[in-house]
């Protein structure tokens, strides 16, 4: 009754301000005690995992900085001065260039620097987003570059089909770069300023494209007649080491694998009996497999399959058998994404009367690839550590070069130093991809999520 | 004429039908495909006949009969070096399921422990334990199993020196291996083997019947603990009746080695602990995956039906829980088995190691030798996904 009385009567209701949190549930006391010690079991095991990470960062931090020789000749003046109790860095440090290059001649690193910088020029496009055709872009440096590198690396004499291919991988090369720098400057295209330029804008569009090829092939023949006279001299794939063999057999591996595994998925789910059962055959038989015996096979296998006349060298039977193996993986991988589109997709595509091969790349492979990027970088970043596999056959590659530092009598029997130095630039490439892949994935699936 | 005429655009349209129809089109497709792959294979049989030929060698598994003149450092079998390939073949495949098997189970419980301690809401172990996944997930294997071996496990006391684990006297490692009691069984031994069969039978009866007669009645029986009771008590008494008939035969130094006991290469423990790290970062993920998958929902529903929460646990969350994570876990274990393969990187003699290296130098039957490992290989791959197949019949969604 009361409280009926005050409701009729003009005083209105204030509350009192609230007070403040308690001082020990905010700020950084707050966090500490919510996160850390909200219990006593919490608590231990705080005061446990401190104790660990102690424990792991003192004794890692005094080995590999403290304690370490930074300058020495051998590995018996490491010893000398700190014992087992430091690292050895100069062992590294003395063998940097053949971590990275092999036992290529110093006076051609050049090539493969040059190599690997017009791969990051030729890809670098992808990276800025006013740049228009980064497909065509991209196809031309995962399908052209290969030879222009392959020659960069391997040297020794060109035939004609080389010669052409290397001309229209520069060629190819310095038009993307023009498309570029014309998609940055004025944000138009190549192509449309080419067609101005000539005076073909007022032609009908089928004529338009002719002074673009025309320039294209005129820049080849100008390419070709420079290249004629220029010869490099042959490197014997013996020399070749280091991360320079990783990269080239886990590079090989990538482009290889994601379009054959995207043929094979695609096999897989198809309705024709005969190329199902192949596809299902090839994926199950080298995915229930490990890589080292599909790798011992194509080293004892390989030479058996060709004829006595061809005799391939071992680094290209590595690559047969980690493309092999990457393709099945990949096609798995592959398969996940077609499953995940929903079958209305298929029936939109197929109700619009568009063809089989339109339906999948118009429709549904660029949704089921961009479901599939995590997958996709995953199986690369698989790769890229598989690769180390090749060392058990006798190829030089990075893990190999770092075991082989102990074989070198100055350096007799220095293995965690190298080891360790090798785990830290495999985390970092393994690490930077698998961040880019949660970043492309934020990106890219900007649409998907609902808001 | 007039016939011919009809007949030839007849048959132009007919034509032009057959290249549009789609059945037409696959089976040409599919022919070609053959087509394409029979050439294939019969261009590199050519082939290998005449290599064959060229180098004077025979096909044929022949070979398996004769003495195979080399020793293996490890096996579980007992081997010589006269014995035949074929015993060669089960040395290395023993040995490869002995590192697998003891691999999968450690690895299980590792990963199970840093996936629950990856979701802790203590955030310094929570991070502790995802810094230790995205460190070693990220790092090869094999220079990882390379690390274990040539930092640890090569550099190991002499057997005098030797390093006592546990402190017991009774787990020694040196640079000869890791030595461990072995049992020895005596005469009465097999009685208490029989009552520990006969109690985990019993216990899965009283289960089944518990479950019956709680749908029927309601009524709980704790199974549970009677079940263990009877596993662990029937086979102990039978065990103190017959008068322990069990000894340990304990390593002793002797000399310069030890004798007694069972031991593992350092390379097998290298191995060991290289897989078992490495796999237990992705079971902790598929663990984490798994228990996340549960919807918070399902705890509260429980709680609101009035069960306690070591139940709802129980029946609610870990059974939903496993059905995300096995079939990623026995897809994991199956590449357990597939990398203990990298052994041979350190020298331990599992089946890659001994036959498809050693034996296929030494003999040269490499077609014969590469199918029989992997006809190894896949036959148990083809065994783990049977077995997650059943699994997962068993435990889908019923759906309406």
């Amino acid at each position: 009754m009361a409280n009926l009385d005050a409701s009729s009567s003009d005083v209105t209701f204030k509350p009192k301000p609230s007070l403040p949190p308690p001082p020990n549930t905010v700020g950084a006391v707050g966090w500490v005690r919510k996160n850390l010690f909200s219990s006593p079991l919490n608590a231990f095991l705080t005061l446990l995992s401190l104790y660990v990470i102690w424990v792991l960062v003192s004794n890692v931090f005094d080995w590999a900085i403290l304690n370490a020789v930074w300058e020495a000749e051998t590995r018996r003046e490491c010893l000398d001065k700190v014992g087992l109790s430091g690292a050895c860095w100069a062992g590294v440090s003395h063998w940097m260039k053949n971590f990275i290059y092999g036992r290529y001649p110093d006076t051609d690193v050049w090539r493969i620097n040059l190599g690997f910088g017009t791969l990051i020029l030729w890809m670098a496009p992808f990276w800025f987003p006013r740049v228009t055709g980064k497909i065509a872009i991209g196809a031309s440096a995962i399908l052209i570059s290969p030879f222009l590198l392959g020659y960069l690396f391997a040297g020794g004499e060109k035939g004609l089909f080389l010669q052409l291919m290397i001309s229209i991988a520069i060629t190819s090369f310095i038009f993307s770069w023009l498309h570029v720098l014309v998609c940055l400057g004025t944000g138009n295209t190549l192509r449309n300023v080419i067609v101005s330029m000539t005076g073909f804008a007022a032609k009908p569009d089928s004529a338009q494209k002719y002074p673009v090829i025309g320039l294209f092939v005129a820049l080849a023949v100008v390419v070709f007649a420079l290249q004629a006279g220029w010869q490099l001299e042959e490197q014997n794939t013996n020399l070749w080491g280091g991360l320079f063999v990783t990269l080239v057999i886990s590079g090989i591996g990538i482009a290889v694998s994601l379009p054959a595994g995207i043929v094979l998925a695609l096999g897989r789910r198809s309705k024709m009996p005969i190329i199902r059962v192949f596809c299902v055959a090839f994926i199950e038989l080298f995915r229930s497999v490990p890589l080292i015996t599909v790798l011992f096979m194509a080293v004892t296998m390989v030479p058996l399959f060709l004829p006595e006349a061809i005799n391939p060298v071992k680094i290209v039977q590595a690559i047969i058998a980690v493309c092999i193996f990457s393709s099945a993986y990949m096609a798995e991988t592959v398969r996940g994404g077609l499953q995940a589109i929903p079958k209305g997709q298929y029936e939109a595509a197929q109700a619009l009367g568009l063809s089989y091969w339109k339906m999948m790349t118009l429709i549904v492979m660029p949704q089921a690839l961009k479901l599939m990027i995590p997958n996709i970088v995953g199986s690369f970043i698989g790769l890229l550590k598989d690769t180390t596999l090749v060392s058990i056959v006798g190829l030089y590659d990075l893990l190999l070069m770092l075991k082989a530092v102990s074989q070198n009598p100055q350096w007799n029997g220095i293995h965690t130093e190298p080891l360790f130095f090798g785990a830290m630039l495999y985390f970092v490439l393994c690490f930077i991809m698998s961040k880019y892949s949660q970043h492309l994935e934020r990106t890219l699936g900007a649409g998907q999520v609902r808001k | 004429m007039a016939v011919v005429d009809r007949g030839a655009s007849g048959q132009g349209s007919s034509l032009s039908e057959i290249v549009n129809d789609e059945r037409y089109r696959s089976v040409f497709y599919q022919i070609l495909v053959f087509a394409v792959v029979m050439w294939a294979g019969w261009y590199l049989f050519t082939n290998t006949a005449h290599n064959l030929e060229a180098r004077g060698m025979s096909a044929g598994f022949g070979f398996l009969q004769s003495t195979a003149g080399f020793s293996i450092s490890f096996s579980i079998i007992p081997y010589e070096a006269g014995d035949s390939y074929l015993w060669v073949y089960l040395v290395g495949i023993t040995n490869t399921l002995l590192l697998s098997f003891v691999s999968i189970v450690a690895t299980t419980i590792l990963g199970f422990i840093i996936g629950v301690l990856r979701l802790s809401k203590n955030w310094l172990v929570a991070q502790l334990a995802s810094w230790y996944v995205e460190i070693l997930r990220n790092t090869p294997l094999l220079l990882q199993i390379l690390f274990w071996y040539l930092a640890v496990f090569a550099i190991l006391p002499r057997p005098k020196q030797s390093f006592d684990v546990l402190g017991l006297g009774l787990f020694e490692l040196n640079n000869r291996g890791f030595y461990f009691p072995a049992p020895v069984p005596g005469e009465f031994f097999g009685a208490t083997m029989l009552t520990l069969l006969a109690a985990v039978i019993a216990a899965y009866v009283v289960a089944v019947w518990a479950k019956k007669r709680q749908n029927a009645t309601g009524e709980r029986f704790p199974a549970f603990w009677t079940g263990i009771g009877i596993v662990v008590g029937a086979p102990l008494l039978v065990f103190l009746v017959t008068g322990s008939p069990l000894e340990w035969d304990i390593p002793e130094l002797k000399g310069f080695n030890f004798r007694g006991g069972a031991s593992v290469p350092p390379a097998f423990c290298a191995v060991f602990i290289a897989l078992v790290i490495y796999h237990a970062c992705y079971i902790a993920e598929m663990v984490r995956a798994g228990i996340l998958s549960v919807s918070h929902g399902q705890t509260e529903a429980s709680y609101s039906l009035g069960l306690k929460p070591g139940l709802t646990l129980r029946l609610v969350i870990i059974p939903q829980a496993m059905r995300a994570i096995v079939p990623p876990l026995i897809s994991n274990w199956m590449n357990v088995v597939k990398n203990s393969s990298l052994a041979i990187a350190v020298g331990f003699p599992d089946l890659v190691a001994v036959f498809m290296q050693t034996s296929l130098n030494q003999s040269g039957h490499a077609i014969e030798i590469v199918a029989m490992v992997m006809l190894f290989y896949m036959t148990v791959s083809l065994t783990i996904s049977g077995a997650l197949n059943y699994y997962n019949k068993l435990v889908q969604l019923k759906e309406r």
